[in-house]
Order: structure tokens, then sequence, then C-alpha cells
């Protein structure tokens, strides 16, 4: 792990991992990017295909299967392999969307002031109180579930975590003497940003994300658990609402691996990302703990 | 608008409205109209509505109205609490409501009592054996224990001490059928039935209430009143109740309020774990069905109470703690 670190243009800040993880965090990040490797080369590592029949139905792991298949003779390491690809989409793509999203609103409402300032808090008031949960399945029954969608409204709904956190630092940031010292020498509002607040915000953004991105992987597998996420996408919640809705699953072993290896990848992965976040929380700064 | 409690009241009314708008809009901009089908079930061939029929039933249901009007009439029948008929459950939307309510609400509220009273009594006993080793296990446990979802947790306990070791039933509100012999055996079937969605959610939320209590005490306990009450010789458990408690409180006061959208949205999905016969598992029904009154009337009745549930948080707040009931909404 010693030669990963992000860095952000700047020779004021860096922000190193290394050093900074403890060994939860490293297994943790481990974890992930063995997941994501998984997730890339899902065609290359799983020989047999996530969607077609390649064995007898509900047979247990063993050498050809690893996983054991389904009631269709589908070969369940595919499936949480290709499972992985949605998750970590629809995880990085709400942590892009709303972290850079929410990173954007944060410092126009936090620098700007005024009105802009007035109606992105009301407007953040609003989200933080209402539901996402039954907000998502209204939007899905009534829009058809995509992943985009999903990922759509996780961002309408996530970005105001981190939009509140960079309003915070930067309003901090603005009573600060180097940024006055820039004021004065004539700066802009978008040199102001480029090269003295985002180096500064990037360490909460990122935390912000982590959480983010767990916080949507969680989302969409609820989602798919209800049978409500997009049926063209076979993602670890689908496989787990898949071997729900199998009639004998409370009453035989089927479970032991068709439902059980599914809900590990969830489990751990949701772990793995709160381990790395508890950990760049620290550094980023110890008092947050808003989400 | 000066008081700051009569804008924080026009805030929340400002965000009511905002739902009942995006309620009225949402099934006139869906795509694909009502009419289109009489049936478009799997196996079933799909049947058609003629040009006339459509146009009898969209006059019929007051579609062919301004939209003023239709928003006026929605208004209108909103507030005399009729909020439609249901499709599918050929009922009124409010009765299917009042009738699926009282179990989400014994789910929601047993959940709330039980993982505020755990977070508190383990957050203070983790206080007071801070850096010892009871603490150094409690803390990581509760928080692993926190991250997992709360349908993750479910279906644990579910496969487990349900369907393993049949300990407790494995879906539903009531043993179908049954014929009790006294109140309290109906009650019993029904606190066995209601024992795992409530554990699940309870294990779940526990996790940061303890986290919260225990930094909220620890804060508390360095405090100058603290040492001087102990240097009046108060009577310990009077310094428990009065200072350290009263004071720890505002924070989880407030926690267990705001986080109810956040558990309502896992009792959603506990439900649907445990068959549960809530309102989030009549949710998932009326979506499947594409029963979209029922799913309007849910989601309106659930994101109200959400609101209403933060509002009165915020007023409970004031009354906790004298010194923000002045202070604009902006300063906190």
């Amino acid at each position: 792990m010693t030669a990963l670190s992000i860095a952000y243009g700047s020779r004021r800040w860096r922000f190193r991992l290394t050093g900074t993880l403890s060994t939860g965090g490293q297994i943790g990040l481990i974890f992930l990017m063995t997941l994501l490797l998984l997730a890339a080369a899902a065609p290359l590592v799983c020989p047999h295909s996530p969607q077609k029949t390649s064995g007898p139905a509900l047979a247990p792991p063993g050498a050809e299967h690893w996983m054991g298949t389904d009631d269709l003779g589908v070969d369940v390491w595919a499936q949480v392999c290709f499972g992985a690809r949605v998750s970590l989409v629809v995880g990085m793509g709400t942590a892009l969307l709303a972290g850079l999203g929410g990173a954007l609103a944060g410092i126009l409402a936090g620098y700007r002031g005024g009105w802009v300032d007035g109606v992105l808090m009301r407007l953040i008031d609003i989200l933080l109180v209402l539901p996402d949960l039954p907000v998502m399945i209204v939007l899905a029954a009534f829009f058809g579930p995509s992943v985009w969608t999903i990922i759509g409204v996780l961002s309408a709904f996530a970005w105001v975590f981190t939009a509140r956190i960079v309003r915070a630092r930067v309003l901090s940031l603005k009573q600060r003497r180097f940024i006055q010292a820039a004021e004065t020498y004539g700066a802009g509002t978008f040199y102001l940003i480029r090269r003295h607040f985002l180096p500064e915000i990037f360490p909460l953004v990122t935390v912000s994300m982590i959480r983010l991105a767990g916080r949507a992987i969680v989302a969409e597998a609820g989602l798919s658990f209800l049978g409500l996420g997009d049926p063209t996408s076979r993602s670890w919640g689908f496989i787990l609402h898949h071997a729900l809705s199998f009639p004998g699953i409370y009453y035989t072993a089927f479970w032991k691996w068709w439902l059980l290896f599914p809900w590990l990848a969830l489990t751990l992965v949701v772990l793995a990302l709160a381990l790395i976040g508890k950990d760049l929380e620290k550094v980023a700064d110890p008092r947050m703990r808003s989400h | 608008m000066t008081h700051p409690r009569s804008k924080r009241l026009l805030e929340y009314l400002f965000t009511v409205a905002v739902i009942v708008t995006l309620n009225f809009a949402l099934p006139r901009v869906m795509p694909g109209g009502p009419f289109l089908y009489l049936s478009a079930d799997q196996d079933q061939e799909v049947a058609q509505f003629s040009a006339a029929q459509q146009d009898y039933y969209r006059r019929q249901y007051g579609l062919d109205r301004p939209l003023v009007q239709q928003y006026a009439a929605y208004i209108t029948a909103l507030v005399r609490g009729d909020l439609g008929y249901s499709i599918y459950y050929n009922q009124g939307v409010t009765a299917v409501l009042v009738d699926r309510l009282p179990w989400t609400l014994l789910l929601v509220t047993a959940a709330v009592v039980l993982s505020t009273l755990a977070g508190c009594l383990l957050g203070s006993i983790s206080t007071a054996f801070r850096g010892r080793a009871l603490d150094r296990w409690l803390y990581p446990a509760l928080i692993a224990v926190s991250e997992i979802p709360a349908f993750l947790l479910g279906l644990l306990l579910l496969f487990t001490l349900a369907a393993g070791w049949q300990l407790f039933p494995l879906s539903g509100a009531m043993t179908h059928f049954a014929v009790y012999a006294s109140p309290w055996d109906r009650l019993a079937d029904i606190a066995r039935h209601a024992a795992l969605p409530v554990l699940t959610l309870a294990i779940v939320r526990t996790g940061g209430l303890y986290l919260l209590a225990r930094n909220s005490t620890a804060t508390v306990l360095t405090r100058d009143y603290l040492r001087t009450a102990r240097a009046k010789g108060l009577h310990p458990l009077r310094i428990l109740t009065r200072h350290t408690l009263r004071n720890a409180m505002l924070p989880i006061v407030t926690r267990v309020f705001l986080s109810l959208g956040g558990l309502v949205g896992g009792a959603i999905l506990v439900e649907n774990v445990f068959a549960y016969p809530g309102l989030g598992h009549l949710m998932r029904e009326a979506v499947l069905v594409h029963d979209y009154p029922m799913i309007q009337g849910i989601f309106l009745l659930v994101t109200l109470s959400v609101l209403t549930a933060n509002y009165l948080a915020d007023r409970v707040y004031g009354r906790l703690d004298p010194r923000i009931r002045e202070t604009p909404a902006e300063a906190r």
C-alpha cells in the first residue's frame, strides 16, 4: 500500500493514504481493490455465464461451481462477480455526482453567501428530513427503475451531506488571513476556488464520497431486494430477491450458498467502506461525524 | 418572519406543499396513461380500452378538466382525508392505511424505545469504563454492527434464529387462523412475531446512539458544573439524573427524532424481509401490482409523519435546552 497516495495538484497540501490507514482500513482497501479487479475482469475469472444455465439446479459449492448454482442452474460465483459491477457503478457514480455537486454547492453557498446561501440551505433542510427510500420507491414505481434513475435519485438526496460539511469549512476559511490576502491582491472567485478552496476541501469531500458510496450501494441493494431495482442488471440485491422468492428457501439448505454469498459480498463491501471512511475521517477532520 | 419558530414552521409547511404537489404531479407526468390497458398482467392477453371508453373514464375521473381545477379538487379531497380508491385492494386507500399503520407503528416505536435505552445504557457503561477492556471491546463491536444495513441483518436473523433454530416464526404478524384462549395468548403471539423485526431495527440503531451517548456523557463529565455539583456533596444519583443525564440527553433526543426518516426506510425493508404486514410491505405490494393511489397514499403518510416528527424534535429540543430557544435556526 506504500505506493498509493491521492494527491491533489497543490504544493501546500497533500493527502496521503500511506501511513494513515489502520490495519482495519488497509484490509478494507485491499478487499475493495480485489473486488474492483474481480468486477472489471469478471468475464475472465468466471468460467460460467451469469445468465445462462451451466449445471444442475441448486448444486452446492464444489470444484465446478465455487459458490454453487441457483434454481435455474446458473453459477452463483459468476452472478456475484457480475453483480459487483452494478454495486460499484452505483456506488462510484453516486459518490462522484453527489460529491462533486455537493462540493460545488457548498463552496457557492459558503463563499457567495446572500440569497444563494439562503436558497441552498433551505433546500438542504428539506432534503435532510425527507426519507429517501420511499421517494426512490415511488420514482421507481412511476418511471420504471434503471441504474441511472437510481444513481440520479440517490445523488439528488446525497449531495446535501457533502454540501453542508463543505459550506461550514468554506465559511471558516473565508475568515483566514491567506484568503483575505489573496482577495486584496485582486483574486477572482474562480481563482480562489481553484487555488485555495478546492485543495483545502478535497480531503473532506473524499471522506464524504466514501460515505456516500456506501450509502448508495446499500440503497441500490435494498431497492433491488424489494424487486424494484433495474430488472436488466443482476445486482447482489437482485440475487437476494430472486433467492427469497424461491418457495422452499426457508426449509432447505440452499440459502447456505445461494443467499449467503451475495449477503457476504454486500456486508463486506459496506464494512470495508466504513473502515476506510473512519480512518480518513480522523485525518481529514476529527470533528466530522455528521453522517 | 422575525420569530425563528414561526419561520421554522413556515419552512415545514413549504416542504409539505412541495411533497403534496409532487404527489399530485407524479402520475400526470409519468409515461403512459391509466386507461391504456384493461389488463396487462403477466401470462394474460393484453386487453385495451377503446378510444370512447378511454374518453369516458377520463371524464369520470375528472382528468379532462384544467390542471388547476384538478389540483384544487385533489387538495380538497386530501384535507377531508380522502386519499382515493385503491384499485387492487378494492377499498378506500385511507381504510387500508388505517388497517396497516398500527403494525408499522408497533415496530418503529418498539425499536426506537429499545435502541435508545440500549444505546444510552451501553454508552454510559462505556464512559464509566473508558479506556479499559470493556470499552475497548464494546466500541468497535457496536460500530461494526451499526454499519450493517438493517435488511441484511434481518436476513441473517431470519435464517439463523427463525429458519435454522426455529425459535421465532418466519413471517407475518400473527399466526393464521389461530384461536386464542385469552387476550394474553394473543398478545404473546403478536410479540413473538414482532420480536425479530423489532430486534433487527433496534440493533442497527443502537450503534449510532451508543456512540452519541458515549461522547455526550464523556463531554458532560468534564464540565465544571459537574465538579461543582460533586464538590457541593450532592448525592451521586442526583448528579447523574439532574446534571449528567439531563445535559447528555440533548443530542440524543435530537438524534432519535432526526433519524426517524432513516428508520422508516429501514422499516420498509425489514418488514419485507419478515413479510410483516405494515406499511412497508403494503408499499411493495402496491408497487408490484401498480396500485398508484395506494403508493401515493403511503408515500404521503410516511413523508408527512417524518416531517411532523422532525418539527416536534425542533420544538422538544427548545423545551429541553432553553439556551437555543432564542437563537435562529442558522446558528445551530
